[in-house]
């Protein structure tokens, strides 16, 4: 799990170094562990994802196409732990042409867009297999509750159901 | 521009709080037009009061945002060349400006004796809010723009240390700690409460930790820091700073909360 990063200038909060200053303080990595997310499903493929989207380079759709920028990236990472529980099934992530990215989970139980126009500007977007094909959809900033629930709705349905479906 | 709000009248006040160091900070969306190459530059808009530089590692970008429970998580890895994080300090290091691509901050801090007496919220609040429109007048000199806050943060750090002649009890400073009859050689701890605007939305978060140092002397202290980080309700500057008002009133009456009767006793609570 990161270390929590400070902009404490001096002070030698437990989170720094302990080098700092004239403070020695106490690592909590071992309080943190306790939250660590090592089991989720879809952590390890989503980073790996990301870097690779913010690594494209310039004109990578044949036009004038832009990497994914850095802060969207980074973005979407903080709201994925938002949204997604441990057993949630990775999402298809889609890079846009402006430095954006598309969030996608299409399951036979429906189907969720989340469009990361940048941060705190989320369009969402979903629809539920045999309810109005048009869906609903949201416009977002830091608040998830929603889309999370969205999320438990489309992907970790029982397996059974799904496959009856 | 609207002043700073003054310091409310019922909200808890100190003559001789154990704070140690203030944060305050804003972090930016992408700068049109910006390269490290011209952070010489930004130096210079502050150079006059902070002749002194430092060059350190940046911090990756944070945010609050709300739904499942989880702990913060960082996306640990930079993307081309990193843009390192400036201090720009005063003389006396008590104050200094740290600013890296995407980051403003503006820290006060105990130094020397620790007999340099805080400027106040008020006061320090309103150098930074000079020195963001600086910075933004500058950033419109290199393209047309508005500085777009995606997040705000207000720490206040705290370094209490017991009398020379009592051992350090964490129960008699901090009300939400008791040992019991064995005092533990260290503790480290952490908690975070989301804050609520008036509709129930959440909007940030506070966020307390508290752990043993030891200072230079050896002595034995509690560092307790508490800080309010999340999206101000637009993205604009005004709405920055009157997020890093509203975060400061609730460290203050947070940190009322969590310390003892006894301590504000020693800190000569004043309101």
């Amino acid at each position: 799990m990161t270390k929590t990063q400070s902009t404490a200038a001096f002070t030698g909060g437990f989170f720094r170094d302990a080098s700092t200053k004239n403070i020695v303080s106490i690592s909590s990595n071992h309080i943190r562990n306790v939250s660590d997310e090592k089991g989720n499903r879809w952590s390890d493929k989503v980073t790996v994802r990301l870097q690779n989207l913010i690594r494209l380079t310039p004109g990578w759709d044949g036009y004038q196409g832009r990497p994914v920028s850095f802060v969207n990236a980074n973005f979407a990472y903080q709201m994925l732990h938002s949204i997604c529980g441990p057993e949630t099934r990775a999402p298809q992530i889609i890079p846009g042409s402006a430095g954006d990215l598309q969030i996608e989970w299409h399951t036979l139980h429906g189907d969720i867009e989340l469009h990361v126009r940048g941060p705190n500007d989320v369009h969402a977007w979903r629809a539920m297999t045999g309810s109005d094909p048009d869906g609903e959809e949201l416009n977002l900033t830091v608040n998830f509750v929603v889309v999370a629930q969205w999320v438990k709705e489309v992907t970790e349905a029982p397996i059974a159901t799904e496959t009856a479906a | 521009m609207a002043d700073t709000p003054a310091r409310p009248n019922d909200l808890p006040d100190f003559r001789n709080p154990p704070l140690n160091e203030v944060v305050l900070g804003v972090q930016l969306n992408p700068l049109l037009g910006y390269q490290q190459i011209q952070a010489g530059e930004v130096w210079r808009l502050f150079r006059k009061e902070f002749p002194k530089s430092q060059e350190h590692p940046p911090i990756a970008p944070m945010f609050e945002t709300f739904g499942l429970p989880a702990m913060g998580n960082q996306f640990g890895f930079i993307t081309g060349a990193p843009h390192s994080r400036f201090w720009f300090l005063r003389p006396d290091e008590d104050e200094l400006i740290q600013f890296q691509q995407d980051r403003l901050l503006h820290n006060w801090r105990k130094v020397g004796d620790e007999t340099n007496e805080y400027p106040r919220f008020e006061s320090m609040v309103d150098r930074f809010r000079n020195e963001v429109n600086l910075l933004e007048k500058y950033l419109n000199e290199l393209a047309p723009q508005d500085l777009t806050i995606n997040q705000c943060e207000v720490s206040y750090i705290n370094h209490i240390v017991p009398s020379a002649d009592k051992p350090l009890v964490a129960s008699n400073w901090l009300r939400f700690l008791n040992f019991g009859s064995n005092e533990p050689d260290d503790f480290s701890c952490s908690f975070r409460e989301v804050i609520l605007d008036a509709d129930n939305t959440p909007h940030g978060r506070l966020i307390c930790e508290a752990s043993i140092g030891v200072k230079a002397d050896r002595q034995r202290i509690i560092i307790l820091s508490l800080t309010v980080r999340g999206a101000p309700r637009r993205n604009t500057v005004e709405s920055a700073f009157d997020f890093l008002s509203s975060g400061r009133n609730l460290i203050v009456r947070k940190f009322v909360e969590l310390t003892t009767d006894e301590a504000h006793t020693k800190w000569e609570r004043v309101k």
